[in-house]
């Protein structure tokens, strides 16, 4: 009797310990940048921004775009509108470049910079490395629509990152990320990002439809869609400055 | 003497012929010393509100590499460049300490771009003395460790009054985003011919945005007693400098490269360890606008050539009209014995005078012109404040290109008078008699 007690009494308590147990976040963060990053393939698609800012007309711009993770490359065509058509970004290890089809000349320019008048950051389309960036300061439990989320709270590893604190809303029967909101060093919320929808792209779970809300400048916001995506090879001379100056011409 | 008193009286014979070729040199005169004067004050007084407004003549700037190769502005500690003031006695009148930094400000859903300056406003006061504010004071900022003093031109865009709190956007010295909050509590008027005007506050919260320690900042400005020695100094300090900590070279290899430019293009490509400092001048800064005075003074110059080409014209046409109407004079004086070179002389005296006539007469309108525009108070709130003094016009002729611009006008009407006044001395005393013109 008093056995069956204390092996009841041990159950209860392992049982209790493997509901709070904390869950392998550096694993999840490996996994989310794992899912964020083609390190195996090329990987292309065509992005189209839709942003609004009170009274100002909604602004499209429609954007062609070439990664190949593994070398840190990244190149960006702006299709749409018209008179912004043909430039373009170029992201060499840690250089990006931005070339203006009518001085026809590179300048230097940063992934932390917005594209083209939207709320996106030329980052936000870029490989995540939210391990290597980034630690597990706080989670905690939460719902979000639903489904059952880690809220994780990040604090960043450098002082180089764009954003020194992140909150990441990831679902917790699958490394998806729903929700991001992006904190200042002096801990304002700047940037909500909602990840309302995810395709899959061969084995990876990519977000096909992105929403970022400015939480600064209230009504401003960008929906990101995605179309077309693709992990086939890409030749060598996509990532150059050579290839973005003949597609002008 | 005496064929100087003839030509003198032979101009008065014409007067309205003399005052008119002689107005049109005065016209000429006018205009390029208008131009002269306007250039002769431009650099200087370009360069006087650019060290107002940069807080100095002498900069010096600490550059530090990232880990990740990204190039850094800042001075953690300044005891090595203050040791080197002090041991190379650089004749300084003022030290700034700034910091700065590009924001976006945000306020009820209208945005303005704008480059913050942060400083030690108690150590300032020379600058707070070139500064007019049309709102607010100095010391209501410094009393607010989060004010701002903002031009009238992003006020009205922004539609916020003094004691509105605006929020700022920016990034840290490493490039992190930051918020923070600004309080208005001054306002200026945009004074600015090369873009917005920078917005001031104090540098202990544009540190704390930009993340840096309340000690640190990214820019000591040397304002110097006198802006003849920037040079000097200059050499100097980086002399003294070079003994003790990594500078960035100074000499470019390349005499038209701007060595701010060169030394940015050094902090790109070049990889170095720890505080690198680049010393820069109000000088080099200058350069470019230097280069737009030469350019200035070179169409001014080619101005005078072109309009004295005409004026030449029509001095040359007056001079063959004097011929024919003393034709029969200058067979008179040549039969009583004039020598042919005292005929040149008179018509190339007239000629000279003339000129002389000409040229008094414009620099005296060019100088009253000159007294009148100097006089208007233009105002700060101009696009062309850089270019003034205060507000006002200044001039500045050197006496050489007084005499310079005389010397070319002299030359030009004598040349044009010359061959009318080789043929007059050439005519044969019966032939000019016999002349029916």
């Amino acid at each position: 009797m008093k056995l069956r007690f204390i092996l009841t009494g041990l159950l209860l308590i392992s049982s209790v310990f493997t509901v709070f147990a904390e869950p392998d976040f550096d694993q999840i963060l490996i996994e989310i940048d794992k899912l964020g990053s083609f390190e195996d393939t090329d990987f292309s698609c065509v992005y189209t921004f839709v942003s609004e800012k009170p009274g100002e007309e909604t602004e499209v711009t429609q954007a062609r775009m070439f990664r190949r993770d593994a070398s840190e490359q990244f190149v960006m065509l702006i299709l749409k509108p018209e008179y912004q058509k043909g430039q373009g970004y170029l992201k060499v290890d840690e250089n990006v470049w931005f070339y203006d089809p009518e001085s026809r000349k590179f300048t230097h320019s940063s992934m932390k910079e917005n594209v083209q008048n939207s709320e996106a950051k030329n980052s936000d389309m870029d490989g995540l490395s939210l391990a290597e960036d980034y630690e597990v300061d706080s989670w905690e439990l939460g719902k979000l629509g639903n489904f059952d989320t880690y809220i994780l709270s990040l604090k960043a590893l450098n002082d180089e990152v764009t954003y020194p604190r992140l909150k990441v809303w990831v679902r917790t029967d699958a490394t998806i990320v729903l929700k991001e909101e992006d904190y200042s060093l002096s801990d304002r919320l700047m940037r909500t990002t909602y990840f309302p929808k995810y395709v899959k792209v061969g084995m990876r779970y990519v977000p096909s439809q992105i929403l970022i809300v400015d939480n600064l400048q209230e009504g401003e916001k960008t929906q990101m869609t995605m179309k077309n995506p693709s992990t086939a090879d890409l030749p060598d001379s996509v990532f150059s400055k050579a290839y973005i100056e003949r597609v002008n011409n | 003497m005496r064929d100087v008193k003839m030509a003198f009286r032979n101009l008065t014979r014409q007067k309205k012929r003399t005052v008119l070729l002689a107005a049109a040199i005065a016209f000429g005169i006018y205009i390029i010393t208008m131009i002269n004067g306007f250039t002769g004050s431009f650099i200087e007084n370009v360069s006087e509100n650019f060290s107002n407004l940069m807080a100095g003549h002498i900069f010096i700037e600490g550059v530090e590499k990232s880990e990740t190769g990204k190039t850094l502005s800042l001075v953690r500690n300044d005891d090595v460049l203050m040791s080197a003031i002090e041991e190379t006695e650089t004749p300084w009148k003022y030290i700034t300490k700034r910091s700065d930094m590009n924001v976006t400000l945000i306020f009820e859903g209208e945005t303005a771009h704008q480059t913050v300056t942060g400083a030690d406003w108690e150590s300032e006061e020379y600058f707070k003395e070139r500064i007019i504010l049309t709102q607010g004071t100095f010391a209501d900022l410094q009393a607010e460790r989060q004010g701002i003093i903002l031009s009238d031109k992003v006020a009205d865009k922004l539609n916020i009054q003094l004691g509105d709190r605006v929020i700022v956007k920016c990034q840290t010295y490493t490039g992190q985003q930051n918020v923070g909050e600004f309080v208005m509590t001054g306002m200026l008027v945009d004074s600015s011919l090369f873009g917005g005007s920078a917005a001031y506050a104090n540098i202990g919260y544009v540190n704390e945005l930009l993340n840096l320690q309340p000690n640190e900042y990214m820019s000591m400005g040397i304002y110097l007693e006198d802006p003849n020695l920037i040079d000097d100094t200059a050499v100097s300090l980086y002399e003294d400098l070079k003994f003790k900590v990594d500078v960035f070279e100074r000499n470019t290899e390349d005499d038209d490269e701007n060595p701010i430019i060169a030394m940015l293009e050094q902090a790109d490509e070049e990889e170095w360890d720890g505080l690198r400092f680049r010393l820069v001048t109000l000088n080099d800064v200058m350069k470019e606008v230097q280069q737009i005075v030469d350019v200035l003074n070179t169409a001014a110059l080619i101005i005078l050539l072109v309009l004295f080409a005409i004026i030449m014209v029509g001095v040359t046409n007056t001079f063959r009209m004097v011929l024919m109407e003393r034709t029969k004079e200058i067979g008179t004086m040549r039969a009583v014995g004039m020598q042919r070179g005292i005929v040149r002389k008179l018509f190339l005296y007239e000629a000279f005078f003339i000129a002389v006539i000409g040229v008094i007469v414009g620099l005296i309108l060019a100088s009253i012109t000159m007294l009148i525009l100097m006089q208007i108070n233009w105002g700060l709130e101009t696009p062309a404040f850089m270019l003034m003094k205060n507000g006002y016009m200044t001039f500045k002729l050197p006496a050489w290109q007084v005499l310079l611009n005389f010397g070319i006008v002299s030359v030009l009407t004598l040349f044009a008078a010359f061959f009318p006044s080789n043929k007059a001395a050439g005519l044969q005393p019966a032939d000019a008699l016999r002349s029916t013109k």
